[in-house]
């Protein structure tokens, strides 16, 4: 192997996902999951994530989903125990404390104390399970850190009603990335919450007044920021990544995924996520000089599957 | 058997270098061999294996050597290797319903579709109602206990009425095998309705319209004929089957077909209430006639409905067959019908103090 040091590299991610492929495989997930009363649930996302990752390409070499339906299983089966030691919390401080306000809200406490271990675990695992030229990605962040940062960030968001909200979720966002590994390749995100929250203040206002149009700009100008933030170090090689999007673009992504759904009573929904899948590749640019060819494999495989399934089941949506 | 070679690109799982391999293998694919440029080989055993298929490209993964992976661009190689593969029974139930085509898993799929659709209109609605037959008397009362203690919350017992009305049916054979119990309650709107636990309310106005005391027969033997038959209990498994089916059916799919569901389900409970009500009446008639009272109280019964409903319902729509039907249907069986007549002034006596 050459180690060119910083000699600029080339990077082009292209997405090959197509909507008939895709609708086979979520009418197989179906007719399976109905045959088994859902209890095929688990290999069914596993392919589904299977096909999109392997339909995703950087340099002609594709990304590669090894997690397993038999471990999201497993996954699925500790959700399931959580949520009857959720139930059996609030039927014991219901019938101590005869109080339902003060059992929903131990509820709350109860899954407000989750999240930041589901986000931890969910991340764990699916980084883990992702590899790209025979080389996995790892989460190497720290659970007791990230949970005692997200208590504090939550407790700030209510003293402020609300407002640090955007602090919390870019604080989540830079802490998260910044554990991510590529082999020895460093993941790195340098988005803050006032900025974000001046791109959320400028897009609700413009939206309002434009009476909605500008929606599509807003969603461009959130997708560019996430994107542009976005930085992978090895060594004292770099690479930036940023958006190409624009609201023109999301627009004809958006209504075109509309109609599309709508006028097929929601079986295109498969066509609509393969595009909505190849715009976002599709605009988004790497530039660097790390040479992809080259690098080594430093991450441990992992085997718990709990995250992965809390993050379905909690419904907590990180792009 | 003669050895075949192959150029395949490797990556070894250590980094993320690739080199050029040649693969060796003989025709049943028995233990291929990786010979790579600097003389290194070593055997994958097809037991080890996992691929992915994109197009003609081959990605084969094998599971003692994490990350290590072998890509081979051949279209003969990667139909032979998924043939091997299934031989060795090494694909799981996706990837060989997969491998039908999108045409054959669609037909599969609609076929499955078009099953549960018969089973949900004609196997689901009788089995949910044989399940009733589980269903203890007490479960009947319970339900009807409290949706009759928050009915009474808002409504008001006309208690005089009541009485009279609790004297009316003594007089009559009901067919029921549990107690009935009556309550006349004030009310503009002209209906009447019975709940499982053996309750039948009666709604002041309805009284007030009616003519002649076959009329009230009537109506209490089709409403004594909805507890008798259980019919409410019946409806309550009907459509609980039907939901379950339903959110069986959408474990996977979006939003727009839920609604659609929804609205399926909706409309097909309707039609359950249709034929609920059909049997309510012809029961109700055979009362009538078991109490050798006329039977054409039952057709009086339905013109003075019609009065009330002149506004066209949709059949589709209503719950209660569109009246001019039911009154049709009794008037074939009435025609069919011996019965006997006889004046019952007792009833009478009391039907008019009830006008009162």
């Amino acid at each position: 192997m050459t180690q060119d040091t910083k000699q600029t590299q080339n990077y082009f991610l292209q997405f090959h996902g197509k909507g008939s492929e895709f609708f086979s495989i979520m009418i197989v997930n179906w007719l399976l999951t109905l045959v088994t009363l859902g209890l095929y649930y688990p290999w069914a996302r596993a392919k589904k994530l299977r096909y999109i990752y392997g339909q995703t390409e950087l340099n002609n070499e594709r990304f590669h989903f090894a997690g397993t339906g038999k471990e999201m299983f497993k996954g699925f089966i500790k959700i399931i125990l959580l949520y009857f030691i959720i139930i059996a919390i609030y039927a014991i401080i219901f019938t101590m404390l005869k109080s339902p306000v003060l059992a929903l809200l131990a509820i709350y406490l109860c899954i407000f104390a989750i999240i930041p271990f589901a986000i931890h675990g969910s991340l764990r695992y699916k980084m883990s399970r992702t590899s790209y030229r025979g080389v996995r990605f790892g989460y190497r962040g720290n659970q007791k850190e990230l949970a005692i940062n997200f208590y504090k960030w939550v407790l700030l968001t209510i003293v402020t009603l609300g407002i640090y909200s955007f602090w919390l979720e870019m604080n989540i966002r830079r802490y998260t990335h910044q554990n991510i590994r590529y082999g020895n390749v460093a993941f790195s995100n340098e988005a803050e919450g006032g900025e974000y929250f001046w791109i959320i203040f400028k897009g609700y206002l413009l939206t309002l007044i434009t009476f909605g149009i500008y929606s599509f700009w807003w969603q461009s100008d959130i997708f560019a920021y996430y994107i542009d933030n976005m930085e992978m170090t090895k060594d004292d090689q770099k690479i930036k990544c940023y958006s190409t999007a624009t609201g023109g673009g999301f627009f004809e992504l958006i209504i075109i995924n509309l109609l599309i759904t709508v006028f097929t009573l929601g079986f295109g929904a498969a066509w609509a996520e393969m595009r909505t899948q190849k715009f976002i590749w599709d605009n988004i640019k790497m530039e660097g000089d790390i040479n992809i060819e080259d690098i080594n494999q430093t991450e441990e495989e992992y085997k718990n599957a709990l995250g992965e399934d809390a993050m379905d089941f909690f419904e907590i949506d990180l792009a | 058997m003669t050895n075949n070679t192959l150029e395949a690109k490797y990556f070894d799982g250590k980094s993320s270098s690739s080199q050029q391999i040649t693969l060796v293998f003989n025709d049943k694919l028995n233990k291929p061999r990786l010979q790579s440029a600097d003389g290194i080989s070593f055997v994958w055993y097809l037991d080890d294996l996992q691929f992915e298929q994109y197009g003609n490209l081959l990605e084969i993964r094998n599971k003692n050597y994490s990350g290590a992976l072998l890509k081979i661009e051949d279209k003969d190689f990667s139909t032979r290797f998924f043939a091997i593969m299934k031989q060795n029974k090494q694909l799981d139930v996706h990837t060989r319903l997969m491998h039908l085509g999108l045409t054959k898993i669609t037909a599969i799929a609609v076929g499955m579709l078009g099953l549960i659709v018969l089973a949900y209109f004609f196997v689901l609605p009788s089995i949910a109602e044989k399940s009733v037959a589980l269903l203890p008397e007490s479960f009947d009362n319970e339900i009807g206990n409290v949706f009759m203690d928050t009915f009474l919350d808002e409504n008001e017992i006309d208690s005089t009425k009541t009485k009279y009305l609790e004297q009316f049916a003594a007089e009559l054979n009901l067919n029921n095998k549990k107690p009935l119990r009556f309550a006349v309650v004030q009310s503009e709107e002209v209906n009447a309705f019975a709940l499982p636990n053996g309750q039948i309310v009666v709604f002041s106005a309805i009284l007030k319209d009616m003519k002649s005391s076959e009329e009230l027969a009537a109506l209490l033997g089709h409403e004594a004929s909805h507890i008798n038959y259980r019919h409410s209990t019946k409806m309550l498994c009907r459509n609980l089957a039907g939901y379950m089916v339903v959110s069986l059916l959408l474990s996977d799919v979006n939003g727009v077909m839920a609604v659609v569901a929804d609205n399926a389900q909706q409309l097909h409970s309707l039609s359950y209430s249709r034929g609920f009500e059909q049997e309510a009446d012809e029961q109700g008639l055979k009362i009538l006639m078991d109490n050798k009272m006329n039977p054409n109280g039952m057709i009086q019964l339905f013109e003075q409905l019609e009065k009330e409903h002149d506004a066209y319902i949709p059949k589709i729509i209503s719950s209660h067959p569109l009246t001019a039907e039911r009154k049709k249907n009794m008037k074939t069986i009435i025609s069919s019908a011996k019965y006997d007549v006889q004046q019952n002034n007792k009833l009478n006596t009391i039907f008019e103090h009830i006008k009162e």
